[in-house]
């Protein structure tokens, strides 16, 4: 990104501070240089020439959850994440990679993946799945391709969200295929830390793999994949999260709910709701479940306050990360539901790990967990 | 620049996280929602009234300035290091001390946000009333310091209104107390309503107790288009005369509506010259009286269409013009001064008609909000700062505009304050012998000038 592409941004900041209210880094962290405003202000003095990119300056961009809740803030229009993403560009260019992200920014360009595994370990969350069809889903033609992610694919304790999915999808049907090793990282966290133009090779592999599905749609539980074949793919391919695959499937009746009592609340995804602007796909799948008492969080929808998974936070400051996601789970406790529904493997992990920590008795479930559960008829082959 | 050996006093005194001199804390310390910016030399941010105090000792021993600042939210520059000198920052100062629902009132320290003290008194069915624009992000003390209104203030009056007691840190270190949970006290001069008000130049506000009231069970929106601006102002005019109080009653013109259209927002029908957004609360019988009454009077008196809010929802979309203008208007051009001239509200008809003359005359693109209900008005005048020939032109706009509010009976400022945005203005409401009043009632408070120095008074007192 060119820096005077983003001073058009800052320049149009009024400095009024409205975005303190939605920032949940400056909330933890006090101090104005944490605010979205006291960043807009560091990056209008690094343009100008008045101060330089310090090592400071690499600590405070950092230290962003990438939520975009200040964009939805902000009365002047001023797209502040494209700013901070443009900082961190700058950052990188001048003095090298964040040291807490060179692994990641490694792992992503020579193994394909952020787990710095081997990429043909990727299909291993089918392993504890039965009934496997043959072709382990690795078709060499299908409608639909399910990209899958690296967090889903590599960290136990969200390779749930995956075998959730295939299920359902199975039961209504839908004739998909994965990728299997041939799923490249979407390039996500390249964004976040600085270095988008390291995606271009993983864009071109996971296109190419995708058309030669002769695939018309690719349909991603995570968020911030889809966000990003959105942002940065560049394809007329149709990209749909799982909330909006299973909502239309709820609809046309392939799939059905037996009933089910419990009092959920939904957390919003940043990149699901406040990016994607999905934010009734999933409610609608929750309204489909008979017996299911829905509270809203305090903050909802475009208000949605991120968990603290976003930005690289995680790896940049996780202490940080922990207490966005501390006061997350207050806000979930506050709404006196027993279990708390999202549509993000990040998110899910973040407050899952943070209530662990805390031994917080707070049930978190990703909505593919609940739709299995709630599933009548189960798999139809 | 302050030096070596005040450094380390300061950071002996809050410890060494809480001094602050990089060159990234002096930048974004250097500004508050006004428009000029002055780099500090330093940022402290004390824990405690104790530390406050020795903060000013030492700063009267040693002659350097110190500025308090909340969240750095106001609009007249009331909490830049003009001078500089130290920016005191109360990050650490940000708890509820106490809510007492017998006496209905709240102790709090200064850095706690408005909206949060709304928040957590809401669940005993209280309510603090005074309701800035900031109010999600500005704090209590700096809500004193600049006796900050808001919207709710027709019917509720301003933080003045509320204040019970205070713990002061003078400038030179002495902590007094004033007022308390008492709702009567006549016991000699009104310190607490001297402080407030006071931008930040007569004391640093350690503990506010404020007073609250029950949460008025229902409410009322509505929103009346008229085809005539000056219709909507005399319709103003006539409400309030007509023995209703409406909690808030905001005025947005023709100018500011088109732009909220382009900007994305609500469109409006074309032939809308000013749209009112009137809100009454209170017990639900009165408030469906009210609000009928309300109707009637806006449609006797021109206007083309009125709507009323049946759900939360609705009232909330008919506000939503409302809270998209501001920021709609300032991103149209590179600044955006928002005036708050007031006039009581019989003149609002005489002043908005003067400003959309003024603004014709100097050739300027001003669009008209106003807390129509209580008189106070915000020009938004969207101009460039760097343009010197059209700054000559706002200015004697600004100077017109203020000359013909004072002729009504009016002020300088309803609620932004005056900081350094308006102190060359100040003679236009006070005589020499009030000014003078002023000065002695700093001088005696500060007499070195350490507090906030070039603030509304400098121009009379080049000893700061």
């Amino acid at each position: 990104m060119e820096l005077n592409q983003i001073a058009e941004e800052f320049d149009q900041c009024i400095k009024c501070g409205l975005c303190l209210a939605t920032c949940p880094v400056c909330k933890e962290l006090l101090l104005e240089k944490y605010t979205p405003r006291g960043k807009i202000q560091l990056a209008r003095y690094y343009s100008r020439g008045d101060l330089p990119l310090s090592d400071q300056y690499r600590d405070i961009f950092a230290k962003c959850l990438l939520c975009g809740a200040c964009t939805v803030t902000c009365p002047s229009g001023v797209d502040l994440k494209k700013v901070f993403l443009g900082m961190r560009e700058e950052i990188v260019g001048k003095k090298g990679l964040h040291p807490m992200m060179e692994e990641v920014v490694r792992s992503v360009i020579t193994n394909r993946n952020i787990a710095d595994e081997d990429n043909t370990e990727r299909a291993e969350w089918r392993e504890p799945l039965k009934d496997l069809p043959e072709h382990l889903y690795e078709k060499d033609r299908a409608e639909v391709a399910y990209f899958i992610g690296c967090v889903a694919s590599f960290f136990p304790m969200v390779q749930k969200i995956p075998q959730n999915l295939v299920q359902i999808m199975d039961a209504a049907e839908v004739d998909f295929a994965v990728l299997g090793g041939e799923e490249w990282c979407c390039g996500f966290p390249l964004i976040g830390a600085g270095v988008p133009g390291k995606m271009e090779e993983l864009i071109a592999h996971n296109l190419e793999k995708v058309k030669a599905l002769g695939a018309k749609r690719v349909v991603f539980t995570c968020p911030s994949c889809q966000q990003t074949w959105k942002e940065c793919y560049n394809t007329d391919l149709e990209l749909l999260h799982a909330t909006q695959l299973i909502e239309k499937l709820v609809q046309d009746g392939a799939i059905s709910f037996k009933e089910m009592h419990a009092k959920v609340t939904y957390h919003d995804p940043c990149d699901l709701g406040r990016h994607g602007g999905v934010f009734e796909a999933p409610r609608q799948i929750l309204r489909a479940i008979p017996g299911l008492e829905i509270v809203e969080l305090e903050n909802n929808r475009a208000k949605s306050v991120c968990c603290g998974g976003g930005g690289n936070v995680e790896m940049a400051d996780a202490d940080l990360s922990g207490t966005v996601a501390q006061k997350k789970i207050e806000e979930i406790e506050r709404t006196g539901a027993d279990t708390v529904i999202t549509s993000c493997q990040q998110c899910v992990r973040t407050i899952k790990s943070r209530a662990r920590r805390q031994k917080r008795n707070i049930h978190v479930m990703d909505i593919t967990d609940l739709v299995v559960q709630a599933m009548s008829g189960g798999k139809k082959h | 620049m302050i030096s070596k050996s005040i450094v380390d006093a300061l950071r002996s005194i809050v410890g060494d996280a809480w001094f602050l001199d990089s060159p990234e804390d002096l930048a974004t310390y250097a500004y508050d929602g006004f428009l000029p910016e002055f780099k500090p030399d330093a940022v402290i941010v004390p824990g405690s009234t104790e530390e406050i105090s020795q903060i000013m000792k030492l700063a009267n021993r040693e002659m350097f300035y110190v500025t308090p600042r909340g969240a750095g939210t106001n609009i007249c520059g009331g909490s830049v290091a003009k001078k500089g000198g130290v920016i005191m920052a109360f990050h650490r100062l940000s708890k509820i001390l106490e809510i007492d629902t017998q006496n209905i009132c709240a102790v709090v320290q200064p850095g706690v946000v408005n909206a949060d003290l709304q928040q957590a008194v809401a669940p005993y069915g209280l309510m603090y009333p005074p309701d800035p624009a900031s109010m999600f992000v500005s704090t209590i003390g700096g809500n004193v310091a600049l006796n900050a209104g808001g919207p709710r203030g027709v019917k509720y009056g301003v933080t003045r209104d509320y204040l019970l007691g205070l713990e002061v840190v003078l400038p030179m270190g002495d902590v007094i107390r004033t007022g308390g949970k008492v709702l009567k006290s006549v016991s000699g001069y009104d310190l607490t309503r001297l402080m407030c008000g006071s931008e930040g130049t007569l004391g640093i506000i350690t503990e506010i107790t404020v007073r609250l009231v029950p949460l008025p069970p229902a409410k009322a929106t509505l929103q009346a288009i008229f085809a005539d601006l000056d219709d909507a102002a005399k319709a103003v005019s006539a409400i309030i005369g007509s023995g209703v109080v409406p909690t808030t009653l905001e005025l947005i013109d023709r100018v500011v509506l088109d732009v909220i259209g382009n900007y994305g927002g609500a469109k409006f029908r074309k032939d809308a010259e000013a749209l009112l957004l009137i809100e009454v609360d209170g017990e639900a019988s009165l408030v469906e009286t009210q609000g009928k009454k309300i109707e009637t009077f806006c449609k006797e008196r021109g206007a083309v269409e009125v709507e009323r809010a049946g759900t939360l929802e609705e009232a909330e979309k008919l506000w939503e013009a409302r809270r998209t203008a501001f920021g709609a208007v300032a991103s149209l051009r590179p600044n955006c001064i928002v005036e708050d001239a007031t006039v009581p509200v019989k003149r609002l008809p005489e002043i908005i008609r003067k400003i959309v003359e003024l603004a014709g005359k100097y050739q300027l693109r001003i669009g008209v909000l106003a807390h129509a209900g209580d008189g106070n008005l915000h020009p938004l005048i969207m101009t460039d700062l760097r343009d010197k020939e059209e700054m000559a032109r706002v200015d004697k706009a600004l100077e017109e505009m203020y000359e013909a509010a004072m002729a009504m009976g009016g002020t300088l400022s309803g609620e932004h304050g005056i900081g350094i945005a308006k102190n060359r203005f100040l003679d236009m409401e006070f005589n020499r012998s009030a000014i003078e009043i002023m000065r002695g009632i700093k001088k005696v408070f500060d007499p070195n000038g350490i507090l906030n120095p070039g603030s509304f008074l400098s121009i009379y007192d080049n000893n700061e």
